[in-house]
């Protein structure tokens, strides 16, 4: 029947082409003719019928077989050839043909690939934050190989343990002595320094073992490491090296760089070399590296000063579980040689993969939570596209009856209407690369190194947010994303539009092919699923919200706003201890008399810094030695500090300016504190002992003040306050409460502690409030994110349901139009259609609360006192969904009671 | 005489010219016309038909012979004529050439 049709009509009909078997009888029949004539050809020269068959067979090469076998081969690779040439000629037809009809329908066109422009380059921006933070593999040689090995610590009655406790020197000399699971072991830990020739600079920097270079495989630019005998304990020889940045900078590129002086917290180091441009050292912001050995012998043996973060390389015949299993048999070793007797349990080593540890692993899950809520608003934007696509496939239902009568397979149609989205997502792919440039710059912006911790990092670690780009990973996703996009939004609607019965839909007029009320239609089904991925969305970014709103309601316990803060650091060596009171005795008396400052005051660590130094604290005279005292935080004031901050006394007095270097030492605690050592008793007047600040031997408690936020998410710290002028330190912050703006104050105060101290490094001027705001920034930018993402989710399932009651409306209005002249009154009328879009909206929010439900494990360790189930949060929800859903479809319901009678019956 | 290689393809092509015909048409035609110097090897035209229609120079439709047979009858496409007019002037002006190189040899070698 098929080799009846010419070949042209078939390929003009897209028909398909020959089978194999029709190619073989085709060939067969056609040499079997050509022999035919040859012999007759050769009889009627005089041959006889044998004779010509013989000659004809021999003409053909002597076996009819071959040949036939031969002939078959070729026919069938030509048919094979012809049909992916047909193929593709077909395609770029196709491709023309959508081309063609988007561009007759530009509102249509611009609106489908702007959604996709925005959904897709949301999309990449985000992947590209996470391809950079936590996927493109790190940038070290064999990087699969380097492990980050910490302490794990035991819980301390409702302190939990830590699993990433950093090291002491002499724990860690047990751990490298130990242990047998890696090649080559390091330590290092971040340092500020203050650089003393030239222009005085405050720096990043980082305390190294010899080993750190060789372990990441980072080789020096210029010159080379410390001297590996280095690590031998004992004054070593002072050598540092600087980083590629500093070297530009600082040194203006010189060559000659490697045994030139540089003055750090003016001692003398002689340069050993350069680091290689890109590298910052693992805490990701140092410019300089000195041997650990410059610290005092005294520090490295104290065995419960945890400073050092550990870094390894694994040795490639170890997989990383038995590194693991190694390391906690090391582990026992150390806490065998440094018992915890205050705890009483034991100390352990744990050895990851340096990878896992690049980011903290709140930063990693609320990237991927943002990178599962913006995949569901491309998701939703996809749902909206196919309702529009199927739409205006309905609405060509007609042309595809004729197609399909015509003969048309049904695949072939399928895959003219999938080019068709193929193009229009191309389109938006195009188009979503503007999108994501622009979202990939405001991500890089983010900068949590702008923060600004003290002794502890708070980048996020190995990775920096600079290293996110718009690169070859984010465009392959980008492509991948407009395919899938393009096969999700185009496939539904064009199975859909070429099922349609052809009978039916030629009767019809091909007007309608959804029908409403009893049956669900493909239309509805789509906006339930809109509705239903808009509602996970809104629940989780409304938990996030609820969650930020009560992380920044927790009190401080300090008063932060109108506060200035800078840091002062006196380098080492420029002011004798005992002036040092005087000294900055004198810059608070020169800032307290500048206009619009009304307290001044000094201390050593802003609220919500993670309390920047701790140490271990005892009733009497003295600590029973730091492995048998619960820790504190100790912080060094001045004598207004209190009143500065508006931290309220509870008991007792706050320091006097009597409180000085001969006088007796006194001491301050906090509210915790004096539960947690004086339960049920009066503190005031009692002993207690810290382990620093030269107050072991115990101070006299004077006074109980209110508690002071170190962070946001945990108990208080028990905290300690000993008096600046009992225990002097070179580098301390000044803060300043003002009348009016404080940040107006920041020029004067700068200048007046140039004048009066113009040697010391002036640093990290910033309000308190600045300060305490910038802790919450990153939990804050992902909510602010998630809600953005939630609201456009929102908002497109709005359009939806909207799209889907105006075209119901518009296929009834007949039907509105009988019920209306029978007598249905207006409000009948538009509760029929308001009533229609609640049933969708509500189907669609029951599914999404199930949705909501099953990812609510995933927000969970997001959240700050929030319940995952926070029943508050889930109506709020409700409740919006609902007035969303009510809003879309109050004017297409308006438009139905507008119908009128006489027209929808002589227009229907 | 064996064939230059390409030449089948041309003299296919030029046989074609003068309207459809089918495999054994085209044969006896180029045969006839070269007065039986011209030798094709049947299994190597057919093939070379074969080639000739993958690469869209020919078009092959069924028809039905002056003695009610059916046979595949080839056409040429637009393509197959744009071929031919630039490989038949390549071809001649190669001949022309080795016509010109072997005469000037026999009168170089005259006097």
């Amino acid at each position: 029947m098929r080799a009846a049709i010419r070949d042209g009509v078939r390929r003009l009909l897209r028909l398909p082409s020959r089978t194999a078997r029709q190619i073989r009888d085709e060939v067969d029949e056609e040499l079997d003719g050509y022999l035919g004539a040859r012999i007759e050809q050769l009889v009627s020269r005089g041959m006889t019928p044998d004779e010509a068959r013989r000659e004809a067979v021999r003409r053909l090469g002597g076996s009819l077989e071959r040949v036939r076998a031969e002939l078959r081969h070729s026919a069938t690779r030509r048919e094979r050839h012809l049909a992916v040439r047909e193929r593709v000629e077909e395609g770029i037809q196709d491709v023309r043909y959508a081309l063609r009809g988007l561009a007759r329908q530009t509102g249509f066109t611009a609106t489908v690939s702007l959604t996709l422009a925005v959904g897709i380059g949301a999309t990449t921006s985000i992947f590209s934050a996470l391809n950079a933070l936590l996927l493109r593999p790190l940038p070290y040689a064999r990087a699969d190989e380097l492990m980050k090995v910490t302490l794990v610590t035991p819980g301390r009655g409702a302190v939990h343990g830590s699993d990433e406790m950093v090291w002491s020197y002499p724990k860690y000399a047990v751990f490298r002595d130990g242990q047998r699971a890696f090649t080559d072991v390091s330590a290092y830990a971040p340092n500020d320094f203050t650089l003393t020739s030239g222009e005085v600079e405050r720096i990043h920097g980082e305390t190294i073992t010899s080993h750190y270079l060789p372990v990441l495989g980072v080789r020096a630019e210029l010159g080379g490491n410390f001297a590996s005998d280095i690590d031998a304990h004992g004054d070593a020889r002072r050598e540092a090296l600087i980083s590629d940045v500093l070297w530009k900078r600082r040194f203006n590129a010189d060559p000659r760089i490697v045994g030139q002086i540089i003055d750090i917290d003016r001692q003398p180091f002689t340069i050993a070399g350069v680091t290689p441009e890109g590298f910052a050292g693992l805490s990701g912001q140092a410019e300089v590296f000195v041997p650990i050995t410059t610290r005092s012998a005294e520090d490295l043996n104290q065995a419960f000063d945890h400073e050092y973060s550990v870094v390894t390389r694994r040795r490639p015949d170890i997989s990383a579980g038995q590194a693991r299993a190694m390391t906690a048999l090391v582990g026992q070793e150390v806490d065998r040689r440094f018992p915890d007797l205050e705890i009483g349990k034991a100390w352990s080593a744990k050895a990851e993969p340096l990878d896992h540890a690049r980011v903290t692993s709140r930063i990693r899950r609320s990237l991927w939570v943002l990178m599962g809520a913006v995949a569901l608003v491309l998701l939703v934007a996809c749902v909206n596209i196919a309702n529009l696509v199927l739409a205006r496939a309905s609405s060509r239902g007609r042309e595809m009856a004729v197609r399909l009568a015509l003969g048309a397979g049904r695949a072939r149609l399928v895959r003219l209407l999938l080019t068709e989205s193929m193009v229009l997502a191309a389109l938006g792919g195009a188009l979503s690369l503007v999108v994501s440039w622009i979202g990939i710059r405001l991500l890089s912006r983010v900068d949590p190194t702008a923060i600004g911790g003290v002794g502890r990092s708070r980048s996020y670690g190995l990775v920096t947010v600079n290293s996110i780009h718009l690169d070859i990973a984010a465009l392959v996703f980008t492509l991948g994303a407009a395919i899938v996009v393009g096969v999700l939004f185009g496939l539904a609607p064009a199975l859909h539009a070429t099922r349609a019965s052809v009978a039916e839909t030629l009767k019809d007029g091909g007007v309608s092919t959804i029908q409403f009320g009893r049956r669900l239609s493909a239309r509805g089904l789509l906006v339930m699923t809109e509705v239903a991925l808009a509602f996970v969305l809104l629940v989780g970014s409304g938990l996030m919200i609820r969650s930020v709103a009560n992380l920044l309601s927790v009190p401080i316990g300090a008063d932060p706003r109108n506060v200035l803060t800078v840091r002062l650091t006196a380098p080492p060596g420029t002011v004798p201890r005992d002036s040092l009171p005087g000294l900055y005795e004198n810059i608070l008396r020169r800032l307290a008399a500048l206009p619009g400052a009304t307290r001044v005051a000094l201390g050593d660590c802003p609220p919500l810094n993670d309390g920047c130094n701790r140490t271990f604290a005892a009733r009497g005279n003295e600590t029973r030695g730091p492995d048998r005292s619960p820790l504190v935080g100790i912080h060094w004031v001045s004598a207004r500090w209190f009143e500065t901050l508006h931290v309220p006394v509870v008991r007792g007095r706050v320091f006097t300016d009597a409180d000085r270097v001969g006088a007796p030492k006194v001491i301050i605690i906090s509210v915790s504190t004096a539960r947690k050592l004086f339960p049920g008793e009066n503190p005031i007047g009692q002993r207690l002992s810290v382990g620093q600040g030269g107050f072991s031997g115990g101070a006299d408690i004077v006074g109980v003040v209110g508690d002071v936020r170190q962070s946001m998410d945990s108990t208080p710290m028990l905290d300690t306050y000993i008096p600046f002028a009992q225990s002097p330190r070179s580098g301390m912050m000044i803060f300043i409460r003002t009348a009016g703006d404080p940040a107006a104050l920041a020029a004067p105060v700068r200048s007046a502690l140039r004048e009066i101290a113009p040697r010391f490094p002036v640093y990290d001027l910033k309000t308190l409030s600045a300060r305490t705001a910038a802790i919450s920034a990153p939990a804050r930018f992902s909510t602010t994110l998630l809600g953005l993402f939630a609201a456009v989710g929102l908002s497109l399932a709005a359009i939806g349901i909207y799209g889907v009651m105006s075209l119901m409306v518009t296929e009834r209005r007949r039907e509105l139009g009988i019920r209306m002249a029978l007598g249905a009154d207006q409000s009948a009328v538009r509760r029929m259609v308001v009533r229609q879009a609640a049933r969708l909206a509500a189907a669609g929010a029951l599914i999404g609360l199930i949705g909501a439900f099953s990812l609510s494990r995933v927000m969970r360790a997001l959240l700050f006192e929030v319940t995952a189930f926070d029943p508050a949060t889930y109506l709020v929800i409700l409740f919006i969904l609902c007035a969303a859903a009510l809003a879309a479809s109050w004017i297409p319901a308006r438009r139905a009671t507008l119908v009128s009678p006489m027209e929808a019956l002589r227009q229907g | 005489m064996a064939l230059l290689k390409g030449t089948l393809d041309v003299l296919v092509l030029k046989t074609l010219s003068w309207g459809p015909m089918h495999a054994f048409e085209i044969v006896s035609w180029l045969e006839d016309q070269s007065g039986g110097r011209v030798a094709v090897e049947d299994a190597a035209f057919l093939q070379a038909v074969h080639r000739l229609e993958e690469r869209k120079l020919l078009r092959a439709e069924w028809g039905t012979t002056k003695n009610a047979r059916r046979a595949r009858y080839y056409s040429l496409t637009e393509r197959g004529r744009a071929h031919l007019r630039v490989e038949s002037s390549r071809l001649v002006d190669h001949l022309d050439a080795l016509v010109t190189i072997l005469g000037a040899k026999q009168r170089a070698a005259a006097p």
